[in-house]
């Protein structure tokens, strides 16, 4: 080789050499360059900034650092970094909307953020430094922010009991168990199961024809508006069947097995054939059945579409089924002995055993049969005859196929248990683990849920789950008890924090037991935490009201609070019975600190009275809410029967603590000074005009959920 | 040639490290608000029911406690129906009415919600709520009302507030 292509070579080795450190050079000094420019730092010095740009810089720098700031929280496996960049969440003077994130702060909540960390509630990545990471799914994380609608879900994961500050979650589990959607799933933390209808003596019940149309179309469709197209058997958005997405000859077979259930015979009960005689030549027998089905209150648990003025409303309360249609329904022998005695056929049913003359059961289920009808009901329903051995025989097999035994008892067939997947841990997914099929919708658990709630095919097309219709706020409410679904708490190893749901069956004793029972109290009244929310709860009743009262309340009940319609249905409960549950309740059903007997009426003096009035009049002014007299407002109980219904123990402890008797109830508590107290209860207790009886309640407005509204 | 493969293998070696280090850089991101910091609950406008006004968490919680509490006598329709507005003397004020609340403090309606009217020389009908509702929840209220108020609120200090420095 020549030497001057030698030197040549060695001058290009060198530049490349010389390049090479230079550009090593270079990549060296990116890499700080690059630390400086890290997305967290960047939001470091912005907010050192933005806090040099506001009055209360030093307060605002005060524990400021230039590193990472983290929450570790060991117990629960929690490591945030969020205050990193949101570092403004515990200073007050952030709070304002005009504070650009990330440096709002954080509203008002019941924990302490800086103890708790973030993610437990919001979820997301806690230990990423980089906004995407730390908020949305990632290749590398897949657990995104919650959206803030549905936050309430992270409460429930560790909160087992309900909360008042979180009414979306609370509804939704309230629906998960309403629905039975424990009936096929595994569910955490939710009451009891509801169950539909035992099926077992379904064939006394209703024709095979019925049954064919209500697999068909379950439903009544409510429109927006309030307008029912009546075609179905079911409010709506109350309805608990859902559409099973069933075959022409599945329905068939189905109907036909169902038809021959008749395992279960009611009792039957024959009306006096003299009662009938008499009565059904009289033109008048189907409006005296509907005045007598009026005063009986049974919209009180049953509604009714009404068409008024063009308009069709549903009228009436939930507890029970929709009876607009029920005389085309069943049968007139099942219907007597239903109404005579509504456990001989269904066991755990609500509905009251009423003491019926043979006159009123004629009345009444005359006009159920022959006014609550449509004609065209069954139209479109084809002739079915008679099941054949081989509907039969397949409708057996659909029954158990389609998970119908998840909610309905049927004799011979065991009830199903685990019918669809285990959500316990739902709320913990990954989007990756979900089935999203060919769903034109965002591949996250939220979207998921709710597509599958909406509809399950959409999502997997070979779903069993049956079709709901969900309102939107509703579908919300469940979306939001689904996510707090989570598995075991974070907080399981702070086992204390977690309150557990308490199941407390009030369980009466001796003759008023047997009463109780029969006319299902606890389907509108609570006892000790167990029972209905209708009516008011009755846990301290025997403190509260007079043992006189009570009893006159019971054969002829009316209401105390002017704006609700009487609900409460006369029973024709006989003297003993009415005499039994007043010396009950007065003796057994108690707040204990309240001794109706601690004090005496007949110690207030004129004096008293006189000084309570004027300050009901004047200092306190009581009748913006009550009603004595004529005047006053709507919002308390009528006070003008108060002397011959509350004890004057109950009175003064109300007047001392009113939450401490009632913790829901909205009168506040006072700065009543003792002689005060003493003076307005003198005064309540000369308060005894008796209200006057009503009779008739004309429409009950449907069930209005609304706290205090109870009597 | 054994160095000019040495080379070019550093020359590859580098720009991996220059891309490596710097190359997957991702801007600065930023989040859907809408999903992170979206309405924690919403409240139907009560002049227009088709407008929906977002509520963050306090108000949210006001929300709830209005509708427990305040709804009865500050609004003209109830979860119970008739509203008992109008048998008070004198009528209380709606609750989204700004023409009368904006100018009013945040402190003052604390005030007259925890003593009751008479306490501040108004009716003694408005009844005290402060052994009844926490200071927290009282706030919330106020949030609610703030939130739902028509003409808009707006705060002190800032363009087109309402507020007179009544105390």
């Amino acid at each position: 080789m020549p030497a001057e292509g030698k030197g040549k070579r060695s001058d290009k080795l060198r530049l490349t050499f010389a390049l090479s450190t230079v550009v090593c050079v270079l990549v060296l000094a990116i890499s700080p360059m690059k630390d400086f420019r890290a997305e967290w730092k960047l939001y470091k010095r912005s907010f050192v900034k933005y806090a040099q740009g506001r009055p209360d810089t030093k307060k605002l720098l005060a524990d400021y650092s230039p590193s990472i700031d983290q929450v570790w929280l060991r117990g629960m496996n929690v490591t945030d970094r969020c205050t990193t960049c949101h570092q403004g969440i515990t200073q007050p003077t952030l709070a304002d909307a005009s504070v650009p994130q990330p440096f709002r702060a954080h509203p008002p909540v019941p924990h302490n953020v800086r103890q708790w960390g973030c993610s437990i509630c919001h979820r997301g990545q806690g230990p990423a430094t980089e906004v995407a990471e730390a908020h949305e799914t990632t290749l590398a994380w897949e657990q995104p922010i919650l959206p803030a609608h549905f936050l309430q879900a992270s409460c429930g994961s560790c909160h087992q009991a309900d909360l008042k500050e979180t009414p979306l979650l609370t509804r939704g589990r309230e629906l998960l168990t309403r629905l039975n959607c424990q009936g096929c799933h595994k569910l955490n933390n939710l009451d009891q199961a509801t169950l539909g209808p035992d099926l077992s003596g379904v064939g006394y019940k209703v024709t095979r024809e019925w049954i064919y149309k209500w697999l068909k179309e379950p439903r009544t469709v409510l429109d927006k508006d309030g307008n029912v197209t009546v075609n179905g058997y079911e409010n709506e958005t109350t309805s608990r069947m859902p559409k099973l997405r069933l075959k022409e000859d599945e329905i068939r077979a189905l109907s036909g097995f169902l038809s021959v259930q008749k395992a279960r015979l009611p009792e039957k009960y024959k009306i006096n054939p003299a009662v009938v005689a008499a009565w059904s030549k009289r033109p008048d027998l189907i409006a005296q059945g509907e005045v007598r089905f009026r005063q009986m209150m049974c919209t009180t648990c049953h509604s009714l579409a009404v068409t008024r003025a063009g308009e069709t409303k549903m009228i009436g309360g939930d507890i029970g089924p929709e009876l607009t249609k029920v005389g085309s329904k069943v049968n007139e022998e099942w219907l007597v002995a239903w109404l005579w005695n509504p456990k001989s056929y269904l066991e755990h049913s609500n509905m009251p055993r009423y003491s019926w003359s043979d006159e009123d059961l004629y009345k009444v289920s005359q006009y159920v049969l022959n006014k609550l009808t449509d004609s065209d009901l069954l139209t479109n329903v084809p002739q079915l005859g008679a099941a054949t051995e081989d509907e039969i025989k397949t409708g057996k097999r659909l029954f158990v196929e389609k998970g119908c035994a998840s909610c309905h008892a049927l004799n011979g067939i065991a009830p199903q248990r685990d019918f669809g997947p285990d959500l316990t841990a739902l709320g913990a997914k990954y989007a990756s683990e979900l089935e999203f099929s060919k769903a034109k919708i965002e591949h996250n658990l939220v979207s998921y849920i709710q597509a599958k709630l909406q509809d399950p095919v959409s999502v997997n097309p070979a779903a069993r789950m049956p079709q709901y219709n969900w309102e939107q706020s509703d579908l919300d409410a469940v979306t939001a008890a689904l996510l707090s679904q989570t598995g075991p708490a974070a907080t399981s190893a702070l086992q204390h924090l977690v309150v557990p749901k308490k199941y407390a069956p009030f369980q009466p004793v001796g003759a008023f037991a047997q009463i109780y029972e029969r006319y299902k109290c606890y389907a509108c009244h609570r006892f000790d935490g167990y029972g209905g929310t209708l009516a008011p709860d009755l846990s301290y009743e025997g403190s509260r009201a007079q043992k006189k009262w009570i009893a006159d309340f019971l054969k002829n009940p009316q209401t105390i609070r002017p704006t609700l319609i009487l609900r409460m249905p006369q029973f024709n409960m006989s003297d003993r019975d009415a005499g039994i549950v007043a010396e009950y309740l007065s003796m057994a059903v108690q707040k204990a600190d309240v001794d109706p007997e601690s004090v005496d009426a007949r110690q207030f003096t004129q004096a008293m009275v006189s000084l309570g009035r004027q300050l009901y009049d004047v200092k306190y002014q009581c009748q913006s809410c009550h009603t004595i007299g004529a005047s006053g407002g709507y919002v308390g109980p009528n006070l003008n029967n108060a002397g011959n219904w509350l004890t004057p123990a109950w009175i003064e402890a109300w007047l001392q603590n009113p939450q401490a008797l009632q913790p829901d109830t909205i009168e506040p508590r006072r700065n009543f000074t003792e002689e005060e107290i003493r003076a307005l209860t003198a005064y309540l207790m000369t308060l005894r005009t008796g209200i006057k009886a009503q009779t008739t309640a004309s429409r009950v407005r449907a069930h209005v959920s609304g706290q205090g509204v109870g009597r | 040639m054994k160095s000019k493969v040495l080379m070019i293998a550093l020359l590859v070696g580098n720009v991996f490290c220059v891309l490596e280090i710097s190359g997957c850089k991702k801007s600065a991101g930023a989040v859907n608000p809408d999903v992170a910091f979206g309405a924690y609950d919403t409240e139907a406008d009560w002049n227009d029911s088709t407008k929906l006004v977002n509520l963050g968490y306090q108000e949210s919680q006001g929300k709830r406690v209005f509708y427990e509490y305040c709804v009865w006598c500050h609004a003209d329709a109830t979860p119970a129906g008739p509203s008992n507005r109008s048998n008070v003397s004198p009528m209380p004020p709606l609750m989204n009415d700004g023409a009368k609340l904006n100018g009013e403090s945040d402190e003052y309606i604390q005030n007259i919600v925890t003593l009751g009217g008479s306490a501040l020389g108004k009716s003694a009908m408005m009844p005290p709520y402060g052994k009844t509702l926490s200071p927290d929840e009282i706030s919330a209220v106020i949030a609610f009302t703030r939130a739902i108020a028509q003409p808009a609120y707006q705060k002190p200090g800032r363009p087109g507030s309402q507020y007179t420095g009544k105390q």
